[in-house]
């Protein structure tokens, strides 16, 4: 599972890469979206994959065997990430609408004209 | 101890406060209220912190490696006093200079936005809390850039949104594989767990690289600092004052936090790597500004140049470079934001910051002239100003640790920025406005700036007080550095 999970990740790195470096702005943002996500499943992979219960401690009883639960906390982290890049994602649509309105284009070569010759 | 959350929790009282207000007027005087009170949260931290050396505050009373913690030592105090000033005067600066379109559309919501991550991150006693007080941080900064949407400014966003993004994707992947191998993210429990490893089975931890890479981004170091040049010349003068002086030194922040407490054990591998991303930022940003001829363009790529200082500071991994490195933080920060100050009025005047389309700026007013002086030959390292102290201070420490190459880099690096600092006065304040081909193309506004002026004069007293004083303040950074190079007693504190 962990291999699988691994080079899933590597091919949305390569995709999101791929993406990010393509000349339209539509496609650098799904790029930015692609490798957001990978970061994320980073995160979960990092995090140890384990088909166990959740970290609950039953009532009554003081202790649990950690061994039979799984960590919470890459979760919650994962969590936290995304409720950011959905943020960040409402932020980066409407940047991209302001900039088709000037431009009327999604050519992102139109970002050259206060750079020094 | 209950100053700390206070840092954070002001500016979003004031996030909160100026969304119910719609006055314009209101919403000036409540945000320079709320500017002088986070002021003087600062200072108290910073009195609190001088005497007791470190302040903790556990969130919800939960434990130090569980909970969230916040944590101020006297590096971050004094981070957080120098960030409070910054904010301050660019505060009293934006009430006359940003038009009143875009102060009625909550311009000050998102500067404090700012602020709020810029206290966090000063604070933060964890290494995920930190990544999201950098999104917080950058969240304000992103809308702050794009704010009115003209045409440049999109050009600037675009390019500081899409990198400034990927460095967080790093920063977060660093954090994860981190969390991964250690089992923590509390940086004392981090630091006492690398120190308990003892024997490192391989030079390559992809996670600290990673961490690094984000830091590195962040703080626009040499190989990475690409955006910060293509984006800072965009926005409204203030907003690229307010960046200037806070963004860029949260991850030189971070970075030395870092390195301070767990990276130090893979020295052998990092420090040169340090030592030479330092002494590169230095000389390529200096080299590549003397090529610029935009006021702003050439005052960004002195921000890479003035980082590397920093940098080679921290590498030099003593107690003297350790604490130049923070007292050249503290002087950069002050300086560099002053001189986009005067940028902005410059611009207000002429409606341009092309240096050939400039002139005679000084008979057109000579306080501004003045603070300018004061501000770009601190910069350049001209004593009484504080850049004499601090650039004497790391090359003081420099000769010290018997680098000596490195010293006189640094000394040769300074006599640059002096050319490019004498270039921007001789185009800018010196010389006759060009003669008369473009006639149109010279305006002269002539409009009030007594606000921008008063923000701006507290920031060049800053410089001269601690040029003229740098006794105690150096004497300050030591202990600061003192206490960074001890991260057992971080430890302790922290968990104990």
């Amino acid at each position: 599972m962990e291999l699988i999970l691994a080079i899933f990740i590597g091919l949305l790195y390569a995709s999101g890469v791929y993406l990010v470096l393509r000349r339209s702005i539509v496609k650098v943002i799904l790029g930015v979206f692609v490798l957001a996500n990978a970061t994320n499943l980073i995160i979960f992979l990092a995090g140890g994959i384990k088909r166990n219960g959740a970290p609950f401690i039953p009532e009554g009883s003081e202790q649990i065997d950690v061994s039979t639960i799984s960590d919470p906390l890459p979760q919650a982290l994962i969590l936290t990430a995304i409720v950011i890049g959905l943020g960040i994602a409402a932020y980066i649509l409407a940047l991209k609408y302001r900039y088709f309105e000037i431009t009327e284009t999604h050519d992102l070569d139109q970002l050259s004209k206060t750079d020094q010759k | 101890m209950t100053i700390l959350p206070l840092a954070i929790v002001t500016p979003l009282l004031f996030i909160i406060l100026s969304l119910l207000i719609q006055n314009v007027r209101v919403k000036n005087t409540l945000s320079l209220f709320f500017a002088f009170l986070n002021i003087g949260i600062a200072l108290t931290i910073l009195i609190e912190v001088n005497q007791w050396e470190m302040l903790k505050t556990q969130m919800g009373s939960w434990p130090a490696p569980f909970g969230i913690t916040l944590v101020a030592d006297r590096f971050s105090a004094f981070m957080l006093f120098i960030a409070a000033l910054v904010f301050l005067s660019v505060t009293i600066y934006s009430v006359q200079s940003i038009d009143k379109e875009r102060i009625k559309n909550n311009y000050f919501l998102f500067t404090y936005g700012i602020l709020m991550g810029v206290n966090g991150s000063f604070l933060a006693g964890d290494i995920f809390n930190l990544y999201v007080w950098f999104e917080v941080m950058l969240m304000g900064s992103f809308i702050l850039i794009s704010f009115g949407g003209e045409r440049a400014q999109l050009e600037g966003a675009i390019k500081y949104l899409i990198l400034n993004l990927i460095s967080s994707f790093f920063f977060v992947a660093g954090i994860g594989i981190l969390y991964g191998k250690m089992g923590s993210l509390n940086f004392a429990d981090l630091a006492l767990k690398f120190s308990q490893i003892g024997d490192f089975p391989s030079l390559f931890e992809p996670s600290l690289i990673l961490l690094l890479v984000g830091f590195a981004i962040k703080g626009a170091l040499f190989p990475f600092f690409f955006w910060l040049p293509a984006s800072y010349h965009t926005p409204p003068p203030a907003v690229s004052a307010l960046f200037a002086g806070l963004l860029t030194k949260v991850g030189i922040y971070s970075l030395i936090r870092v390195y301070t407490l767990f990276l130090h054990y893979y020295d052998y591998f990092w420090n040169p790597i340090i030592l030479w991303i330092g002494i590169l930022s230095m000389v390529v940003g200096v080299i590549t500004a003397t090529s610029q001829y935009d006021f702003r363009k050439i005052l960004s790529f002195h921000i890479i140049s003035q980082v590397g200082y920093v940098i080679i500071g921290l590498a030099f991994y003593s107690v003297a470079g350790l604490a130049a490195a923070i007292f050249f933080l503290g002087h950069n920060m002050l300086s560099k934001t002053n001189v986009f100050l005067v940028a902005g009025w410059v611009h207000r005047e002429r409606d341009t910051l092309n240096l050939k389309n400039l002139g005679d700026m000084f008979n057109k007013n000579t306080l501004w002239g003045v603070i300018f002086f004061i501000s770009a030959f601190s910069l350049a390292g001209l004593p009484p100003l504080s850049g004499f102290a601090g650039k004497y201070l790391i090359i003081k420490a420099g000769i010290e640790n018997n680098q000596i190459l490195v010293a006189m880099v640094a000394l040769f690096v300074g006599l640059f920025t002096l050319f490019s600092m004498v270039k921007i006065w001789i185009e800018v304040f010196w010389k006759k406005s060009p003669e008369q081909a473009d006639k149109e193309n010279i305006k002269s506004n002539n409009l009030p700036y007594g606000y921008m002026l008063s923000g701006s004069i507290i920031l060049a007293f800053a410089i001269i007080v601690m040029g003229v004083w740098a006794e105690p303040v150096a004497a300050f950074c030591e202990k600061a550095a003192t206490d960074l190079l001890n991260s057992q007693k971080y430890i302790n504190f922290v968990l104990g």
